[in-house]
């Protein structure tokens, strides 16, 4: 049916359109209405200045920025402080899991070592024990360690941004590599020929040309990061001035929900936007980042 | 090959390793101090490869590989080993030390009154030294108390008031009742020695009492005596001294414990049963989870891939939306629409339902949530599959004259599987453990009732383990956790086993 349209490319009538098309609309429209339905409510409750779950419209009566006031200026949860600390730990976690996936992987696809691939057959195993599981003996280990290196400590951004980068080998390695091989040899052995270093021709030629793909898996490990809960509240804790927004917003929902509804949707919005726009802008890339898998194993 | 003769690269590598030297030569003697011989081992002998490695001017594959695995190896290897290990021992909230600082922390913490009057005392603040003096009066006159020692006053030294009260003091500064209150605090484990292991310990604002160390261990025997009551403790098999009448003496210490975690969870009533429901709807959900989003996002892309939809890329944009709100944010959205008094989704359907607290309704609001933000995933890649289907196959078919069902379900909807089984089982295996999806909306709740208050109706393992090992006031027991993390290890390893050979990942590796 599809081929035969694409071939005649004429014009529906009222009555095709109406019998082939009409309804894929209403599909569409349905199913927008539901995947945007969240977010609608939740910008409708952060402009609500009525502030609570119980008195919300889905069009606010008398829009306005209390909620954003209450959010900001509210010291016992610094809202500002955990946006900075996701902000910072994201960071530093994208750049480094990209950095240690993408030379890893360099060497696995360039080089043949001793061990090589003893290395691909470890990292692939040790991806099916994610740390995520191991929580509770990483949360003992750093009880541990912390007594001995201040920096490694529970309640430390430092520990739980060394954490993560330790799983960094296992997430990338294999996906990147799979990139590198294939980028042609040729490339680096002229280089060679020419009197690169392997450092030169790693920084100066592999780099330059992965740049999109590690363009999409630095934002894949924010996003990540940002979202992550579980290890993140585990190493963080209680500590109000050190954890990130994603266990901190989870305090909202604890206890007096309704009233603080309205704060809470803010802090939402702001803290989603930016996330979403770099998303859609990187929309092309990410899409292709995600069906990589698929075809190459 | 010419090797790197860049200046400023070489300053770098010099400078990162001289930082890491230092770090490993400042930090191993501490680590050994404590007792964490494992960590400065690991410590010294990374650090020597790394310089070994980075100094070398061949070695060239290691430069790139060895730094992400010293990291792997540390902080995902070896947890993963250590849960093992965990699991075998008592470790939980008062079995956290080693059995010599139990010891010690027994036996410091055993003050008991030895029975005699209080004696009057007023709190002072040495002149010179800033610090914190107790002016205690007893038998003999007038004597000044710190943690260092106990020393008596020249009876010149103290003025008394006209009600016998401390007034003034040569050299130190009486505080008034209330700046004592301000740091009351301070005096909670303030002791005066007195000699012979007694001490003086603060009672009240204006008292002293004389107290004496309770407990003695002997190391000999392993026994710990109570000296007032001569009560005899012993070391039980779960790492506490209890006396022969069963009371046990606080903290206890780590020890291992042998199959007791796992013999808990797989006899004991009270965590069978729970734990049986929780893995059983952790693969339930999972499963529906996969299915209901893969279906409704293959629908979707078959619906609105049609070459006529002149507003296809509008869809796609605005049908991704929710893949690209963090979950974290969007799940707690959700829970507020699901508030049983105030959510909008109950002023739409306007009664109170219980979305939350009823087990089949939070389970029906959980996939609700994660059908809401997999299916744009799941769109997008059956988007990309099918837009990657050969259309001779599909014209050959239609030639043949078969009908667009036949179409869908014997042609495109087989080859559209094979492309995507392995993100699909990727998918399975993510949702298995998706903490958040999880304890963000219903926090796994509501609470299954015979399980102690622990498990929820909703829990899958990874929310389940991490309620027995961090909620409040549940206990803390980190060793039936890791025990619980374990059966998790195994059934994760199994799935992505399955998974690479389906994808026949190993076969490709070159």
């Amino acid at each position: 049916m599809i081929t035969e349209d694409i071939l005649k490319q004429k014009p529906l009538t009222p009555v095709q359109w109406a019998r082939k098309i009409a309804w894929r609309h209403g599909v569409g429209v349905a199913a927008v209405s539901f995947a945007l339905f969240p977010l609608i409510w939740m910008i409708s409750a952060s402009f609500d200045t009525l502030g609570s779950l119980s008195a919300q419209k889905l069009i606010p009566d008398n829009p306005g920025l209390d909620n954003f006031r209450e959010l900001l200026g509210n010291p016992d949860q610094p809202y500002l402080k955990w946006l900075r600390n996701s902000i910072i730990i994201s960071s530093a976690n994208a750049i480094l899991q990209m950095f240690i996936g993408a030379t890893a992987a360099y060497a696995l696809s360039r080089f043949r070592f001793k061990g090589r691939k003893l290395t691909l057959m470890t990292i692939l195993v040790v991806q099916m024990f994610p740390q995520l599981l191991a929580a509770t003996a990483i949360f003992l280990m750093l009880a541990d360690l912390g007594k001995s290196i201040p920096a490694l400590a529970l309640g430390q951004t430092t520990a739980l941004i060394i954490v993560f980068a330790g799983g960094a080998l296992g997430i990338n390695a294999w996906m990147l590599k799979g990139f590198y091989d294939t980028i042609p040899a040729e490339i680096d052995e002229s280089a060679k020929v020419d009197g690169a270093s392997h450092a030169q021709i790693y920084f100066r030629i592999i780099l330059p040309l992965a740049r999109p793909v590690l363009a999409v898996i630095t934002l894949l490990s924010f996003i990540g990061t940002m979202n992550e809960f579980l290890i993140t509240s585990v190493i963080l804790g209680g500590n109000q001035n050190s954890i990130t927004l994603a266990v901190g917003m989870q305090q909202y929902i604890d206890g007096q929900y309704n009233a603080r509804w309205g704060p809470f949707a803010a802090g939402a919005l702001i803290a989603s936007v930016p996330v979403m726009i770099l998303f859609m802008y990187l929309q092309k890339h990410v899409v292709s980042g995600l069906t990589a898998g698929a075809n190459k194993g | 090959m010419k090797i790197g003769t860049n200046a400023p690269a070489l300053l770098l590598k010099i400078m990162l390793l001289g930082a890491l030297n230092a770090f490993t030569v400042w930090s191993v003697p501490i680590l050994i101090s404590n007792n964490t011989w494992i960590f400065a081992i690991y410590f010294v002998v990374s650090t020597l490869i790394l310089d070994f490695i980075f100094l070398s001017k061949r070695r060239i594959a290691p430069k790139y590989i060895v730094p992400g695995v010293i990291l792997l190896l540390m902080f995902q290897v070896y947890p993963a080993f250590f849960t093992g290990y965990v699991a075998f021992t008592n470790y939980s909230n008062g079995h956290f030390l080693d059995k010599e600082t139990a010891i010690d922390v027994m036996v410091s913490n055993s003050f008991a009154p030895v029975g005699a009057e209080p004696n009057y005392m007023q709190v002072a603040r040495d002149n010179t030294t800033q610090k914190i003096a107790l002016i205690i009066q007893d038998a003999n006159g007038f004597n000044v108390g710190s943690r260092d020692g106990y020393s008596a006053l020249p009876s010149g030294d103290v003025t008394l008031s006209s009600d016998g009260r401390i007034e003034k003091v040569t050299g130190y500064t009486v505080l008034s009742d209330d700046e004592v209150f301000a740091i009351l605090d301070e005096f909670n484990d303030y002791k005066v020695p007195i000699g012979n292991d007694r001490f003086y310990s603060v009672s009240d604002i204006n008292a002293v009492e004389l107290v004496a160390q309770n407990l003695s261990y002997d190391p000999i025997k392993d026994q710990v005596t109570d000296l007032s009551t001569g009560t005899i403790y012993s070391p039980n098999n779960n790492g506490s001294m209890v006396s022969a009448a069963g009371e046990e003496i606080e903290p206890g210490w780590t020890t291992t414990v042998g199959w007791r975690n796992f013999s808990k969870v797989i006899n004991d009533e009270r965590y069978r049963q729970p734990l049986l429901q929780v893995l059983a709807w952790t693969f339930i959900y999972a499963g529906l989870v996969v299915l209901s989003t893969f279906f409704l996002g293959l629908m979707l892309a078959l619906v609105l891939n049609h070459p006529r939809m002149k507003s296809r890329k509008i869809y796609r944009t605005l049908l991704i939306v929710p893949y690209a709100m963090p979950s974290v944010l969007s799940t707690l959205v959700w829970a507020g629409m699901f508030n049983v008094d105030n959510g909008v989704i109950n002023k739409i359907l306007g009664s109170p339902i219980p979305w939350l607290s009823d087990p089949w309704l939070a389970k029906f609001a959980v996939l609700l949530v994660q059908l809401w933000a997999g299916t744009p995933y799941m769109f997008l890649i059956a988007t990309g599959a099918i837009q990657s289907l050969s259309t001779e196959t599909i014209e050959a078919a239609q030639v043949d004259g078969a009908s667009p069902f036949q179409v869908f379900s014997k042609i495109k909807l087989p080859l559209v599987l094979m492309t995507l089984a392995p993100l699909l089982i990727a998918s399975y295996a993510y949702n298995f453990s998706n903490f958040g999806a999880i304890y963000l909306l219903t926090g796994g709740g509501p609470t299954i009732i015979s399980s102690g208050g622990i498990a929820g109706h909703t829990d899958i393992l990874i929310s389940y383990t991490y309620k027995i090992a961090f909620a409040a006031g549940k206990g803390n027991d980190y060793g039936l956790a890791s025990a619980v993390s374990f059966f998790n290890f195994i059934l994760v390893a199994s799935i992505s086993i399955y998974s690479f050979k389906k994808s026949r990942t190993i076969e490709n590796m070159t």
